[in-house]
């Protein structure tokens, strides 16, 4: 009995090695076979996200984005080609998305990637991407470090050295909150690098952080930091992290009778916040690289089309990022006329001015998007609501 | 050691992975394997020479880990530190992140040894977590922004040359008096210390040893990836290590290298079934432990089995029973 099974197990092992090594080979083969430009082969477009695991929302709506670009893409065609989409999933993990980004670049041979929708990855795949001279355009990146990387790296992201600026002016210049209690989670790289940009914008439009307090992301209790707040006595409180903490912050400094709102950056952004904060987050603000209001028309029509598509589901950020990246990507391989990364990375860099649906879009001369407008939102009878769309003028 | 070194399977992955240190080596090794599937060989490299330090503590000495995470971080932000403030070459950096690993294994050894089985599991997932928040606080590894501008110096070749060293290693040392003192613990530890073995000694450098891999390893990460932040060193990852360990087999080398190839390998190979990818992965984990409980390769002796499989039986032997 256990002389059939190990033997069994021993062929087994064989045979799996041996297909392992197959394969291998195997896929070796096909590498000299790159298509002409004026071949009918698809233009194949990777999509670089989660599907599964924590962060998966950011990576499925972005491909809901990405989907309703291709369908629209391929009813006229780009230089007279289908657009394909290959996507894959990383489950929000480094190994997986440089063993994806290989995969992308060397067995599908796509033109481009779009993705990551989160930062960390973008710089890992960004890596690859830049050496194997393939485009790589992040539909959600927004923190620092990424377009550094080299040329063929892009994102169409509202950073937030923009937004945060633009709504800290809103918040001291126009609102008149000058004295600024300024809250960060530690243990949230997002919240961090936001939070340097929160001060500096504070000091550049004649604000003041009169107190600077620290929580860690899950933390549930805030009475120390709250009541320390409230003997400084701020106009707003600025907030840097994530939604959850958001609203049990401002839970706490209701309590405590603290009347000034809550500001913060799109991280806020979860309907958890008021379902956890209640009236307690009534008239926060924070910004937005979109919202369905207001649309101009070219966003209007890409509601209306999203809407009809995905059960009357109203698009979010990434949806419309998503969709803006592929565009983009599209636009510049007609304008080059090549599906060559290293040809189009040209005509994507100099991009000025685009219509997007989040939004206009330029980059810079270091490739670093600059977008307009941004969207403040407010919480409002217990929802987000535009309160105000600000402009950005390009320098 | 020198019978190892007679042994012509560990003469050929040698000769093999010195060849591809060379650079003609490296060279053809680039051209005839695609970057998606050297990358997924670089994983399984790396991935099992963290393994082969949890299967000595854990599957070897019997001492259930879950810190092992903590022990690569440990070593890839050294390393990082190392190679990138100091500019160290990368393979000194390596060494360094596995021996700051490894006195980071003794310390932490010291107090809780003392536990057993769950109690120490407990004490090592304290441990793991303590050194995440302090790599999330600490100025030098930028805190939760991570870690950025590391060169990606790994190449394939010296994985590769890492992990046949590490398999060399364990193998000699299961052979040896040290090794078979650590048996022993697993086997009972009131008898064996009552037979006059140091269990404290040998337990500390089962984790001594296990700490030096899983820092080489992490610096080995953290030169593939060039970038590296505190959550990537999460209880996931930890569990992700003793899923190897325990569905090769515990204590089998042998089961620890097949556990590492396929459960690095799987998740890539179940791509095209892509949505259902991770429901299939979880099931194959589920099957082969209701098949194979003691892990793929647990109670088997491979040297058996393969002479048996290749129909020359040199002598009947009493096969050890599962």
């Amino acid at each position: 009995m256990f002389h059939k099974k190990r033997k069994s197990l021993v062929v087994m092992s064989v045979i799996m090695s041996a297909l392992i090594m197959v394969s291998g080979c195997g896929a070796s083969k096909p590498a000299a076979t790159t298509p002409a430009a004026d071949s009918k082969e698809p233009i194949k477009i990777g999509f670089l996200g989660a599907k599964t695991g924590d962060v998966a929302m950011y990576g499925l709506n972005t491909l809901k984005g990405l989907n309703m670009a291709v369908e629209e893409l391929n009813k006229e065609g780009v230089l007279g080609r289908q657009v394909e989409l290959v996507e894959e999933d990383n489950a929000g993990q480094k190994d997986q998305a440089i063993n994806i980004t290989n995969k992308l670049i060397s067995q599908d041979k796509v033109a481009a990637i779009v993705g990551d929708p989160t930062t960390g990855i973008t710089r890992v795949a960004g890596q690859i991407a830049n050496s194997k001279k393939t485009v790589i355009l992040s539909a959600g990146s927004t923190g620092m470090d990424v377009v550094e990387i080299g040329p063929y790296v892009f994102r169409d992201t509202l950073l937030d050295t923009i937004a945060a600026p633009a709504t800290m002016k809103y918040v001291i210049q126009e609102k008149g909150w000058k004295n600024v209690a300024l809250i960060t989670s530690k243990n949230n790289d997002y919240s961090v690098s936001l939070s340097k940009i929160f001060s500096d914008a504070i000091d550049a439009n004649g604000g003041k952080v009169v107190i600077e307090e620290f929580i860690q992301d899950k933390d549930t209790d805030f009475s120390g930091q709250i009541t320390k707040i409230k003997s400084a006595n701020p106009d707003v409180i600025v907030f840097s992290g994530y939604y959850t903490e958001g609203a049990l912050i401002m839970k706490k400094a209701r309590e405590v009778g603290i009347k000034a709102i809550m500001v913060g950056g799109d991280g806020l952004q979860g309907d958890d916040l008021m379902k956890i904060g209640g009236a307690a987050v009534e008239g926060s603000i924070s910004y937005a690289g979109f919202s369905p209001e207001q649309p101009t028309p070219n966003t209007e029509k890409f509601i209306n089309a999203y809407k009809a598509k995905y059960n009357n589901e109203l698009p979010d950020l990434f949806a419309a990022q998503g969709y803006d990246a592929l565009m983009l990507i599209a636009k510049a391989i007609k304008d080059a006329n090549s599906a060559d990364s290293e040809i189009f990375k040209d005509s994507l860099a100099k991009t000025k001015n685009y219509d997007g649906v989040s939004g206009s879009i330029t980059f810079q001369e270091n490739r670093e998007p600059v977008k307009s407008p941004v969207y403040l939102l407010e919480v409002k009878d217990g929802k987000f609501a535009l309160l105000k769309k600000v402009p950005v003028e390009i320098k | 050691m020198k019978k190892l070194l007679n042994n012509w399977i560990v003469q050929v992955l040698l000769f093999l992975s010195l060849l591809g240190l060379t650079a003609y080596g490296s060279q053809m090794i680039n051209d005839i394997i695609p970057p998606y599937f050297l990358m997924i060989a670089f994983f399984i490299g790396i991935n099992l020479i963290m393994a082969l330090g949890l299967n000595l503590i854990t599957g070897v000495t019997g001492q259930l880990s879950l810190g092992h995470a903590a022990f690569m971080s440990i070593g890839a932000y050294s390393s990082a530190i190392a190679t990138v403030n100091y500019d160290l070459p990368f393979l000194l950096g390596v060494l360094i992140g596995g021996l700051i690993a490894s006195v980071f294994g003794v310390i932490i050894g010291f107090p809780t040894l003392r536990l057993t089985g769950d109690y120490l599991a407990i004490a090592t997932l304290g441990f793991a977590e303590i050194v995440r928040v302090q790599f999330t606080n600490m100025k030098i590894t930028n805190g939760a922004i991570g870690f950025l501008g590391i060169e990606g110096s790994t190449t394939f070749p010296i994985v590769m040359t890492i992990a046949v060293l590490t398999i060399c290693l364990m193998v000699w040392l299961e052979n040896s008096r040290n090794g078979r003192a650590m048996l022993a613990i697993r086997e009972d530890e009131v008898a064996s210390s009552a037979v006059g073995i140091n269990t404290t000694l040998y337990k500390i450098q089962a984790f001594a040893i296990g700490a030096f891999c899983a820092g080489v390893g992490g610096a080995l990460f953290a030169h593939t990836t060039t970038f590296i932040q505190p959550t990537d060193f999460g209880f996931q990852k930890s569990v992700d290590i003793l899923s190897i360990v325990v569905l090769g087999g515990l204590g089998s080398i042998p089961g620890t290298i097949i556990g590492a190839i396929v459960l690095t390998a799987a998740p890539e190979i179940l791509r095209p079934l892509s949505n259902y990818r991770m429901i299939v992965y979880g099931l194959l984990l589920v099957v082969i432990m209701i098949f194979r409980p003691y892990g793929l390769m647990g109670g088997v002796n491979l040297r058996q089995a393969l002479r048996r499989a290749m129909m020359f039986p040199k002598k009947k032997q009493a096969g050890r029973e599962e």
